[in-house]
């Protein structure tokens, strides 16, 4: 275990040192906030229709949508894991007397979380001062919040076990990208990190019903605003509790089968 | 020009010797584009309007924006990418050739999976011009021909502009992105929806404005101000500084070595 928890460590201390992509990575979050919010508020001020959520909550719900881009996106990709397929240098990893898939996984896991930790404070601290309905509230009461950082916590370890499928399709396909491309737009879609689900049309809800992704960030950013209610959300942990199990289980298996397949590329 | 149209050809070719990775990536970029629009139409699944635009009008907007983002992403993917030429040094090897200078970075690379969502935005501009019963005159066909090219134009000056921010700093920022991504993703909407310093900064400093918003105006006849319908042509006037400051960054080019 130790070893899995240094990869971790290693990639979140080099992830820590690239501060003006950072900075960069915030002011583009800040813009696409504020365009999502003025799109809605406009809706919102145009009157019609029904309203799924409050303008308050649903500008809490952009912000830590925004302040935790780099934690719940689908896009996410390290470079190094491709490089490694496709140079053949894997032929080192696999000699490893440890598990590719837990090597892999705690490697993401520590590049999300610096990422996120550069970009998180920044947004929340500037977006609670801007004027009202706009701006980033606290969340409904104590109980909803430590229910938010449980599922948040979760989720991040649900989007992670989804994204070390990437890596692991290229070592199948070696032409990883259309078929990435494509699973991680609908995923991305489906979770609500493109608009919230409570404004998706009624068919769209179905069906991110019964797939994993609306998990990964909406269930607890909805915990926090009190569009789900406590005990809701408990049921809601349940579920995401057996999404991660099926999602690592899959991984996981894929992994072992394969990895004496492999090819190795190039010399 | 020659040149450029045997250089495209060659750049399609050998994309094509790839040919599952292409399809792959021409759908994947389907689903891509479909992710954009399907904001807008679950938008309107809750919402009759916004400030008074309806789902068509906004899908109108949104596939003029997409078309000329697209367009400059296919034909002029070597400035979207110039930052590489720079940090490679292979930019020197562009000044020794006596040909014009854009047209060689434009034709250095190019990207025909994007070609993708320009016939989505195109099939796109169809469905919403059909639906909302334009009553034609020749006047509306020039606006809205003049609102196409434009788009392209706006994106192209920016594309030149976040090119010759290259010459400063060599490597590409990620700035820059708020600009081209961002500005896309603003102007698919009128830009008449958002709050007053937005449309400040997006009709004087990034014309967006006069592409998407006033042309638009008439074309829905919101307005029957004539002028609003060749508003667009401003756009030509905004990429003459652009190309000047190119050239200006290629004076004063230090070669990064390689």
């Amino acid at each position: 275990m130790k070893a899995y928890y240094t990869y971790f460590k290693l990639k979140f201390i080099t992830g820590l040192q690239y501060r003006s992509a950072a900075i960069a990575g915030i002011s583009t979050q800040f813009f696409f906030g504020f365009v999502y919010i003025m799109v809605f508020y406009a809706f919102y001020e145009s009157g019609s229709g029904s309203l799924p959520m409050e303008i308050s909550a649903l500008s809490t719900y952009l912000w830590l949508n925004q302040s935790l881009f780099a934690l719940i996106n689908q896009f996410y990709r390290d470079p190094e894991l491709f490089d490694l397929i496709k140079t053949g240098n894997i032929s080192y990893e696999i000699s490893r007397p440890k598990n590719l898939y837990l090597m892999w996984y705690f490697k993401l896991l520590g590049q999300r979380l610096s990422n996120v930790v550069l970009r998180f404070f920044p947004i929340i601290i500037i977006t609670s001062l801007l004027p009202k309905p706009l701006n980033f509230t606290l969340p409904v009461s104590p109980q909803a919040f430590i229910l938010f950082l449980v599922a948040l916590s979760i989720g991040t370890l649900l989007v992670v076990s989804l994204s070390v499928l990437y890596p692991i399709i290229a070592l199948l396909t070696m032409n990883e990208k259309g078929i990435v491309n494509i699973f991680a737009v609908v995923a991305d879609l489906l979770s609500g990190v493109v608009i919230p689900i409570p404004f998706f049309p009624p068919i769209l809800k179905m069906i991110s019903r019964v797939l994993p992704f609306q998990y990964i960030s909406d269930l607890s950013f909805r915990i926090y605003v009190g569009d789900i209610s406590i005990q809701n959300g408990i049921y809601g942990i349940f579920i995401q509790l057996i999404w991660l199990f099926i999602t690592i289980t899959i991984g996981y298996s894929i992994m072992r089968h394969n990895i004496k397949r492999v090819v190795v590329q190039g010399g | 020009m020659k040149y450029y149209i045997n250089a495209l050809g060659m750049h399609l070719k050998s994309e094509l010797e790839y040919r599952t990775s292409f399809i792959f990536s021409f759908f994947s970029q389907i689903i891509v584009f479909f992710s954009y629009y399907f904001v807008i139409i679950s938008l309107f699944s809750k919402f009759d309007n916004i400030k008074g635009f309806t789902m068509y009008e906004v899908l109108l907007c949104f596939a003029v924006i997409q078309f000329g983002f697209a367009f400059n992403e296919v034909f002029a993917r070597g400035l979207d990418k110039f930052d590489s030429l720079i940090v490679h040094g292979t930019f020197d090897r562009v000044l020794l050739r006596p040909r014009n200078i854009i047209i060689q970075v434009l034709y250095n690379e190019s990207d025909f999976v994007k070609s993708s969502r320009l016939i989505q935005s195109i099939i796109i501009l169809i469905i919403a011009v059909i639906k909302l019963k334009i009553k034609w005159s020749i006047l509306k066909i020039i606006c809205l021909l003049l609102m196409l090219i434009s788009a392209v134009v706006i994106f192209f000056s920016i594309f030149l502009l976040a090119a010759s921010y290259c010459f400063i700093t060599v490597q590409g920022l990620e700035v820059r992105s708020v600009f081209t991504d961002g500005g896309k993703h603003m102007a698919q909407y009128p830009i008449g929806i958002f709050n007053k310093g937005f449309i400040f900064f997006f009709t004087f400093i990034i014309p967006y404005a006069f592409v998407n918003y006033y042309p638009l105006l008439y074309f829905i006849g919101k307005s029957n101000k004539v002028y609003y319908a060749f508003s667009p042509l401003l756009l030509f006037i905004y990429v003459i500084p652009c190309i000047l400051i190119f050239y200006l960054g290629v004076k004063k080019y230090e070669s990064a070595g390689s």
